[in-house]
């Protein structure tokens, strides 16, 4: 959420904000001395001390309204809010305006003393006016950063999908698979005949999921599976995957592409590097949160990486925080044995 | 008819060795002497077996194909086997006999075995696998180096590393764990260590920036470097000069 002012944000609003001012105060100035007869430098007075103070001061309002949002409060709270905040704006003003009055004026006519109420009056109206205008600049703004993370959102989906297919036309990945059905042909051609399906299917997936941005967990769950079926072909002992999933949990729905990155780096990290058996073991409940999926490896302690924060970490914590404006939706624990990382997907 | 190839599979996937061994199975002059999981095996039964030829994959786990080789004694024929294409360069830059690119196909390994015999037959078995033109830099730095200690293979971080001194033909590598020597020239160090964190000081050494205590000077234009543990080592002028580049002073 942004705090900051719009005038400071964009200094654009404020020039416009004191030409209208500039306006008003001398269309003001002119229907006081020529409609109402007022004498002019009463109505130049006048003018400066309480329209140009209220102007000053009024800007302070698009504080009232950023902290008694009209999503997040009750109608009462809120006209209880302004009706508050306006008395106080308007004491102010009025203290401001009679002070600085009395430094133009040190005699002030008949005319200037009487209009008190009148100014009451009218600084209730133009708070009304401003906290209209305000609440329509926060709409507009609101409305302009959800496109913005709407784009985002698509260009890391779209990040995520690469990194996909990426990672599967990986030499490493794709031609020591590939190799590895080969052998698979002369010693088993069942299983090398498997393996050419599962590894179609792998790359369909990730071809086909263009434009949902969501998919079940049941769907990523098998395809990852199937990414761990192809591996284990090649790794056989060394990669012991084990699930245990609750059943309620299969249709819930998750962002998709989001447990390959976890599972890839289980299996650079754990299985690439390790000489004995490394365990993948995913769990996944329905918690008060929503879907908590967990992804554990062992892994050598020795071996040497130098493990980042890589891209497919950093693109699932930034969907998650556009999706669901939470940071703390992906947490990671690592005690040198093992790396373990609990995604919490809420469900609505 | 040519001589038998003692031969040596250094491999971490089952069924990639499989098909080796199917294919070598098929081809006359090749005996199986020994299969290796990992470089750590391929080291020992390479030194203790010393074999003619030897296949071997590149991305292992604990040491890479490359960092096997350069602890073996005993130096023999090689025909690297691996998924990827961007070693090439450098596995002939070790004198490679051969680069199959997996998958590769029955024809691919034989032309490769007729090559090992070729130049068997021309140089004799034992070939140069030392590094000849690997004195300058790839753009990468090391992130660690691999040492053999006696009979155990050590694997150093680059952040362990505190400084290194030359030795005739080799090194001597400090580190936090203790010496090692290495059979590496000194222009390889400086030139495949970070040069913010590594500063060749002098002919004789080079040192790791976070090491160094104080720099002090003895006689007009003549300095030493102080570390941590109260090392003293000599700075020439032109080691002076490259300090000063990097801590700016």
């Amino acid at each position: 959420m942004e705090f900051r002012h719009p005038f400071i944000t964009n200094p654009k609003l404020a020039i416009y904000y004191g030409l209208f001012w500039i306006t008003a105060g001398a269309a003001y100035i002119l229907l006081l001395t020529f409609g109402n007869g007022v004498d002019f430098v009463d109505a130049l007075v006048e003018v400066i001390s309480f329209l140009i103070t209220f102007a000053i001061i009024g800007a302070a309002i698009w504080y009232v309204i950023k902290f008694s949002t009209l999503e997040n409060n009750s109608f009462w709270r809120i006209i209880l809010a302004h009706g508050i905040a306006a008395t106080v704006i308007i004491s102010i003003w009025m203290y401001l305006g009679v002070v600085l009055l009395k430094v133009l004026q040190p005699a002030p006519s008949h005319w200037l003393e009487e209009r008190i109420v009148n100014r009451v009056f009218i600084g209730y109206i133009l708070y009304v006016i401003y906290v209209i205008f305000f609440y329509a600049v926060n709409y507009y703004q609101g409305f302009k950063e959800k496109l913005r993370n709407e784009g985002k959102l698509k260009a890391l989906v779209k990040e995520a999908e690469l990194h996909a297919l990426k990672s599967q036309i990986n030499p490493h990945f794709l031609f020591n698979s590939l190799n590895s059905i080969s052998s698979l042909t002369m010693t088993d051609p069942e299983r090398a005949q498997e393996m050419v399906i599962n590894l179609s299917q792998l790359m369909r997936y990730s071809l086909k999921h263009d434009q949902n941005e969501k998919v079940t967990f049941k769907q990523e769950l098998e395809n990852n599976q199937l990414y761990l079926k192809i591996e284990k072909v090649r790794f056989g002992s060394k990669l012991n995957p084990a699930f245990d999933i609750e059943k309620e949990c299969l249709n819930a729905q998750i962002p998709n592409m989001i447990l390959q990155p976890l599972y890839e780096n289980a299996i650079k990290y754990g299985v690439y590097e390790a000489t004995e058996p490394v365990d993948i073991i995913t769990c996944a409940r329905m918690s008060r949160d929503g879907l908590e999926i967990i992804i554990q490896n062992t892994y050598d302690p020795d071996v040497l990486s130098k493990r980042g924060e890589g891209i497919g970490l950093r693109n699932i914590r930034e969907r998650l925080q556009i999706i669901f404006a939470n940071p703390h939706l992906l947490r990671i624990e690592d005690n040198k044995k093992e790396f373990k990382v609990t995604l919490t997907i809420p469900q609505n | 008819m040519s001589e038998i190839l003692r031969t040596i599979i250094v491999e971490d996937e089952e069924l990639a060795r499989n098909l080796l061994k199917s294919f070598l199975k098929d081809i006359d002059t090749i005996e199986l002497i020994a299969e290796c999981q990992n470089g750590f095996e391929g080291v020992k039964m390479i030194n203790e077996l010393k074999p003619d030829l030897v296949f071997l994959d590149i991305q292992m786990p604990k040491i890479t194909g490359f960092e096997m080789l350069e602890l073996l004694d005993h130096k023999p024929q090689i025909i690297f086997a691996t998924a990827y294409d961007q070693y090439a360069i450098k596995a002939f830059e070790f004198n490679a006999a051969d680069y199959l690119l997996k998958p590769y196909s029955r024809d691919r390994l034989l032309e490769a075995v007729e090559k090992v015999a070729e130049r068997i037959q021309k140089e004799g078995v034992v070939s140069d696998i030392s590094e000849k033109v690997s004195d300058y830099p790839r753009g990468e730095y090391l992130d660690r180096i691999v040492v053999k200690d006696r009979h155990k293979i050590h694997i150093s971080p680059i952040d362990h590393v505190r400084y290194i001194e030359s030795m005739d033909d080799y090194v001597m590598i400090y580190t936090k764990e203790g010496r090692f020597m290495k059979q590496k020239t000194m222009k390889f160090f400086e030139n495949t260590l970070d040069p913010k964190n590594f500063i060749r000081i002098h002919r004789s050494y080079i040192v790791k920036v976070d090491e160094i205590s104080e720099i002090q000077q003895y006689e007009k234009e003549a300095y030493i470097v102080i570390l941590h543990d109260k090392t003293k080592l000599k700075v020439s002028k032109t080691g002076y000069k490259n300090l000063k580049d990097v801590l700016n002073f």
